[in-house]
């Protein structure tokens, strides 16, 4: 397990390593800086603002710096466009509050998700399971953008019960909404998974076997059903982290929650190269580490994989 | 002489056997007669097909152009800016007076062509790079399923941001990145496919005539497994639509005057505390139309394509 981890580990080298270096290339290369403004700067101007963010060196000398500073010193170099912040700065405000109603819209997927799953299978071909397929259908089809927007409509606009936006220290009446929009196509997904997999195990012969001992539904559910009725979740949880993560930049920009995703699409616009580069990062570590958790938590669960890691 | 063999040497039996060899349906007439029983999924069909035409015919019903500002309902759009047939504005009109109807029309054709094109295009990147890794193996498939374990790690929203900010905002642009940032579709379940049939005698037979594996791969392959393609396609499709309103809402998408049912719907969303409604009702209304007829023509297609599944 330990020898697997470490492996794992070093696969995100050369992850990183290369989208460092293809995103890297793919702003430099592009037209516009950070520094191209309506009114130019004139040329001694430009040359000393250029050096002072070191920008006058050939691109690969830059690249290397850049890696540089982030293994030995932990930095992610200064924002372009917030002037007196660095991205260290920028990550250490925003991150906690993007990981709160993450985390929370985690809990959410699961706590509901999964119960719904196992009540639709249990009660099947009943009123709760095609109400179940039905709210699977319909959160494929409101995705968070548009989910988002009709939930303020009603609990802000026409009820005036949650806050519409804002983040206010993370109070839980500005966590909710948040948690709600980012998760609920993701809550459907599990539900259905979960459903699938536990009428499949339910027919399976060694439930019919603990039938035959006599336990009581009840044990047969929870002791023997559960586990492995939940393996099929767990593996489309690690999709569901990396969308996660990629729909929090939405949730970021639509409830200003100030959480990372604002400054991110800032950055795109202001050509913020080291806020783009690092937050890029961020997400992607963020991406793997969830995912090898995952993983873990897999073979924790099952004993076939244990046996193969 | 055994009377099994007898009848079966009968002249009647010989005739009805070449009856049946006549009128026995490929899989492609099978299926088609499959998805036609499915009564949701032609529906939706006919719905998409509708939307279609209201796509590219909808401009000449349109007395207004989608980049035109109609000044008399500037200032005055909550009150004045409805939804209405008296001054042709059939949808209302935007924040900025411009009519919705023509708006609504036009990012109709913007999320119906990234869709389908880019949709499809990545699908058949997918396919390829599936195909060649599933049929060479060995360090080419080590290579493509390494690039393809580093993709899926890396959140896309990230790339498409930074492309689309950096590249300029056009439809192009739009649609390349999207094929770009999706072209492992469909990459793994044709390579799973590809590795299975590989082994069977028709490709033995093939390459015993000599074929090259670029002939093997698109003759006798691919057509094979067209049909995981399909159903494949009719997933990424609507992804696709979904993912170009994301980065659309997020601003990122395509560039004004233009527009996209994201980029609408986030208009709507901004406008919807001053009780310009109309603003979000109708685009949203139009995506999740797109949406739900998308969603029951791949589960038509699914069903009728890989019955055992049911």
């Amino acid at each position: 397990m330990l020898n697997y981890t470490l492996r794992r580990l070093f696969t995100v080298v050369p992850t990183l390593l290369v989208l460092i270096v293809f995103s890297f290339y793919l702003m430099r290369l592009a037209p516009g800086g950070p520094f191209t403004s309506e009114k130019p700067l004139p040329p001694s101007v430009m040359a000393n603002v250029l050096e002072r963010y070191g920008m006058d060196e050939p691109l690969h000398v830059q690249l290397w710096t850049y890696i540089k500073n982030i293994v030995f010193h932990f930095d992610f170099g200064p924002s372009f466009s917030q002037k007196d912040r660095t991205v260290n700065d920028v990550i250490a405000q925003g991150f906690p509050v993007t990981l709160t109603y993450g985390f929370w819209s985690a809990v959410f997927v699961l706590a509901c998700g999964i119960p719904l799953g196992i009540i639709a299978a249990l009660r099947h071909n009943s009123f709760w399971d095609y109400s179940m397929t039905g709210l699977a259908i319909f959160s494929q089809i409101f995705p968070n953008f548009v989910l988002a927007p009709i939930m303020v409509l009603l609990f802000t606009l026409s009820w005036g019960l949650l806050p519409g936006g804002g983040w206010n220290g993370g109070q839980w009446e500005y966590i909710i909404m948040p948690a709600v929009a980012l998760g609920t196509s993701y809550m459907a997904g599990v539900a259905r998974l979960t459903r699938g997999s536990f009428l499949e195990v339910m027919n399976s012969p060694f439930i019919r076997t603990a039938r035959a001992k006599g336990l009581p539904e009840r044990t047969i559910i929870i002791r023997h059903a559960l586990k492995p009725a939940l393996l099929p979740t767990l593996t489309y949880m690690g999709p569901v982290f990396v969308y996660m993560i990629t729909g929090s930049v939405f949730i970021d920009v639509f409830f200003s929650t100030g959480g990372i995703g604002q400054d991110f699409i800032d950055g795109a616009y202001s050509r913020d190269y080291s806020m783009l580069l690092g937050l890029a990062i961020l997400y992607s570590v963020l991406t793997f580490t969830l995912n090898l958790l995952l993983d873990l938590a897999y073979a924790w669960i099952d004993p076939k994989v244990r046996s193969k890691l | 002489m055994s009377t099994a063999k007898k009848q079966m040497n009968a002249p009647a039996y010989a005739e009805a056997a070449a009856e049946e060899m006549i009128t026995s349906r490929s899989f492609w007439a099978d299926a088609r007669q499959r998805f036609l029983k499915n009564r949701m999924a032609v529906v939706s069909v006919l719905m998409l097909v509708l939307l279609v035409l209201f796509a590219i015919f909808g401009h000449s019903l349109a007395q207004w152009s989608y980049e035109e500002i109609d000044w008399n309902v500037l200032g005055k759009v909550k009150t004045e800016g409805g939804p209405t047939l008296a001054n042709g504005h059939y949808f209302g009109v935007d924040e900025l007076g411009r009519d919705l109807y023509a708006r609504v029309v036009q990012g109709s054709q913007t999320s119906l062509l990234v869709g389908f094109l880019a949709g499809t295009a990545s699908v058949i990147l997918g396919s390829v790079l599936g195909a060649t890794a599933g049929y060479f193996g060995g360090r080419t498939d080590q290579i493509i399923m390494g690039a393809y374990t580093i993709w899926l790690s890396i959140p896309y929203i990230i790339f498409f941001v930074v492309w689309q900010a950096f590249f300029g905002r056009s439809l192009t642009q739009m649609i390349l990145v999207i094929i770009l940032v999706n072209w492992t579709a469909g990459l793994l379940i044709v390579r799973g496919q590809v590795m299975m049939l590989k082994n069977r005698e028709f490709v033995d037979a093939a390459r015993m005539l000599g074929m090259s594996d670029f002939a093997i791969i698109f003759k006798h392959l691919m057509p094979n497994i067209l049909w995981v393609i399909v159903i494949y396609t009719s997933i990424v499709i609507p992804e696709v639509i979904m993912m170009e309103s994301l980065v659309s809402f997020l601003g990122v998408g395509i560039q004004e005057p233009n527009t996209s049912w994201g980029a609408l719907i986030s208009e709507g969303a901004r406008t919807m505390t001053f009780g310009t409604l109309w603003q979000l009702a109708f685009p949203a209304a139009f995506f999740v139309i797109a949406q739900v007829s998308l969603y029951y023509i791949g589960d038509g297609l699914r069903d009728a394509l890989d019955p055992k599944d049911r």
